[in-house]
């Protein structure tokens, strides 16, 4: 008989297999990133019911399946997660952070710190009224929690101290750049307050979401320093911007 | 894949494009047809061609019709003051095997679902609104499945519709007519006890 397995996983998102089957991507502490087949979850609500809805904290039990699919047994919902379907910029940063979450991780291996991050971002957009900010921190947090933070704080090339006042960002050269080893045409000039304020940030807990805010130029230069740092690291760029970026313009026919 | 029967073959890989159909399910299936008679095989493939070149999408609800506009649009027993948005043709029939609602319709042909890269401009809302300018609607009734991504996209259009004046309804949803309250799942129940009303 194949062995159960069960635990916390958050579900990112599903697909409709077939008449009434779904397969499940979740998101494990321990098992990190999971592909789950889910007989009948459309047809029947006994063994489901809406468990199986993105951004949801469930307790999920699942069996070795064929393939790279396990086979999903049953779930418990924790947290729907409801209120991020009543506020549409929500909806689009949390399906961000889902997205974003799944490109950067490809298999499945423990994830622990990933998982309180996406979790604690997830539960911060229900009630956050600085999603910029949200957004901003996520991002920076998930960059450092895989490795890839450039460096903010001091030269990336002789690793000296930079300028009190515009700072060389060059993410291919490895981040920050003092006045001497910048050279050229910088690609993105940020305040070192800016940087400062990024690195701050990376002290604190990773579920620590609540009391941030950044302000304007932290937001503005962080935004385009982030950026730079994704297009470098991604694989593709996530689908779901296309949505943030209509929402941002007014409704109109 | 039976090599020296190409024809077959086909059949099978053709068949195997079906949702929810196999390579041995459409074998299996491709087996039954080889088995029928050859009036019902020919009735299949009649039947399949007619389909295709009859029916084709309502240029005014997007609903599958063979006369356009749709028997629904041109009915003039409907109340035309009264839109039901669906996400699908089958949402659509779902609700007219219920006798419940007796207005027009309008099909998105899907759902906002940002992680499969479908937003707005992939769904016919641009023709919806266009309906709202030339017909007489006083209620629109969102009914897109209450999925997060249907609940986004009733979200969405509620910011679009609102503005100009008609009123916006949502299905309810909460017990299931016939059901047991102990084996209903969490989130259900607590949807039915935020939507509970005077009785």
């Amino acid at each position: 008989m194949a062995q159960l397995s069960s635990g916390a996983a958050l579900i990112l998102r599903h697909i409709d297999y077939g008449e009434a089957d779904r397969i499940v991507t979740f998101l494990t502490p321990e098992q990190g990133l999971m592909k789950g087949f889910a007989r009948a979850a459309r047809k029947s609500r006994k063994r489901f019911g809406a468990s199986l809805e993105p951004f949801s904290r469930v307790n999920l039990s699942w069996s070795e399946g064929r393939g790279a699919l396990c086979s999903l047994r049953d779930a418990e919902l924790i947290d729907a997660r409801t209120a991020l379907r009543a506020d549409l910029r929500c909806f689009a940063l949390a399906c961000y952070g889902v997205e974003l979450t799944e490109i950067v991780l490809h298999d499945a291996s423990s994830q622990p710190e990933i998982y309180l991050l996406l979790n604690a971002y997830l539960d911060h957009l229900v009630t956050a009224t600085d999603t910029e900010t949200a957004r901003l921190l996520f991002e920076v947090r998930l960059v450092q929690l895989l490795g890839y933070i450039p460096h903010l704080l001091h030269c990336s090339d002789c690793f000296g101290p930079l300028g009190t006042d515009l700072v060389v960002f060059d993410v291919s050269r490895g981040g920050s750049l003092c006045d001497l080893c910048s050279g050229g045409h910088p690609p993105l000039r940020v305040q070192a307050g800016t940087l400062g304020s990024l690195a701050r940030s990376l002290r604190t807990p990773v579920d620590r979401f609540a009391g941030f805010r950044f302000g304007e130029t932290t937001l503005s230069e962080g935004r385009h320093l982030i950026d730079s740092v994704l297009a470098l690291t991604l694989s593709h760029q996530p689908k779901s911007l296309d949505l943030i970026d209509k929402i941002r313009l007014p409704p109109g026919p | 894949m039976i090599g020296s029967l190409p024809s077959f073959d086909r059949l099978v890989a053709e068949l195997s494009k079906l949702p929810g159909i196999g390579g041995k399910t459409a074998t299996r299936l491709a087996f039954h047809l080889l088995r029928a008679s050859r009036e019902d095989s020919q009735a299949l493939a009649e039947a399949v061609l007619e389909m295709r070149q009859k029916v084709r999408f309502c240029s005014n609800c997007f609903h599958v019709t063979e006369a356009d506009p749709c028997t629904i649009c041109t009915d003039p027993a409907r109340d035309e003051t009264r839109i039901c948005i669906v996400q699908e043709p089958q949402d659509l029939l779902a609700i007219e095997r219920s006798h419940a609602f007796r207005g027009r319709y309008h099909v998105l042909h899907g759902v906002l679902s940002p992680l499969d890269g479908i937003g707005p401009d992939d769904l016919k809302i641009a023709p919806l609104l266009n309906r709202l300018k030339r017909e007489p609607v006083e209620e629109i009734l969102l009914a897109t499945n209450f999925t997060v991504e249907g609940e986004a996209t009733a979200l969405y259009l509620s910011g679009l519709v609102k503005p100009l004046g008609v009123r916006l309804t949502r299905l309810a949803h909460g017990i299931p007519t016939g059901s047991d309250l102990e084996y209903i799942d969490a989130a259900t129940v607590q949807q039915a006890v935020d939507s509970r009303r005077e009785y």
